[in-house]
């Protein structure tokens, strides 16, 4: 029993913390308005994912249908979108864009 | 010979493109797709933090790995110098440059808190162009001499230096 990754335990009862990663996204990403594009993928994603992990109680199955690596690595890429979108609510990136540049700027060639 | 045109590969960086810009319209000035299939984005120099975590934390977008961090000289211009960040995502074999700008005097965030190995890239940039990052661990200079004057990569520094040697 072994994720065969340096560094990477193997997760025991990977269905329940996937659950609680995914509800915990989901309940973070309601304090973005409804319209920004970030909410809109990030729940499809998600409610996808969850689907799935809902469906599907056999671990390696589950591995192939998410086709996403090891359970451990997609418990790990819940976490990293958990805390994106943590930070998201601060920087709130779905605004106009904050300056425009100088007209030459991206000029290539010059 | 010619390299033969990939048009699937071009059709999906620009989707994924337009995808990325869709998500962050606060900081993505433009967007672009080279001939060989290379996908820029054009930052706003406010936005290098927000845009990096984005792309290394997203489940569609995890760009995992800095592979380079370099800087572009242009004098011409009003902002000076491009900072340049290629990133390489191992799950879905692809890479993408993040472009931003900067002049002599602004500084601009570190990225070494989204990615640690950005460290002495960073320390590179300074000595070698000027541009100081802030919140950077340790900038020193890294490649000059101890007691060196100037920044050699700029387009108006000589070729054999000030000093001689």
């Amino acid at each position: 029993q072994t994720t065969g990754l340096v560094g990477l335990a193997v997760a025991e009862n990977p269905h329940e913390r996937l659950r609680i990663l995914y509800t915990k996204i989901l309940g973070v990403l309601q304090n973005i308005p409804k319209d920004a594009a970030y909410r809109k993928y990030t729940e499809q994603i998600v409610n996808e994912r969850f689907d799935l992990v809902k469906k599907e109680t056999d671990v390696q199955k589950l591995q192939d249908k998410l086709n996403s690596g090891q359970i451990e690595e997609v418990i790990v890429q819940a976490e990293n979108e958990l805390s994106l979108a943590r930070k998201m609510i601060q920087w709130k990136p779905w605004e106009p864009l904050v300056e425009e540049p100088p007209s030459d700027q991206w000029r290539w060639p010059i | 010979t010619v390299r033969p045109k990939n048009e699937v590969e071009q059709k999906q960086l620009c989707a994924f493109g337009e995808y990325v810009a869709e998500i962050l319209p606060k900081y993505i000035q433009q967007v672009q797709v080279t001939c060989f299939n290379e996908l820029e984005l054009l930052i706003h120099p406010d936005g290098i933090i927000p845009v990096l975590t984005f792309l290394r934390d997203h489940t569609n977008a995890q760009f995992k790995s800095l592979a380079d961090l370099t800087a572009v000289d242009v004098p011409s211009r009003q902002y000076r110098f491009e900072i340049v960040y290629n990133l390489l995502s191992l799950r879905f074999n692809s890479r993408i440059r993040v472009k931003t700008y900067t002049d002599e005097l602004t500084p601009v965030d570190s990225a070494v808190s989204v990615h640690k190995a950005a460290n002495w890239y960073e320390r590179e940039v300074w000595d070698m162009y000027g541009v100081f990052f802030a919140n950077h661990p340790d900038l020193r200079r890294i490649l000059t001499d101890y007691g060196f004057e100037g920044h050699p990569f700029r387009k108006d520094f000589p070729l054999s230096g000030y000093v001689e040697v």
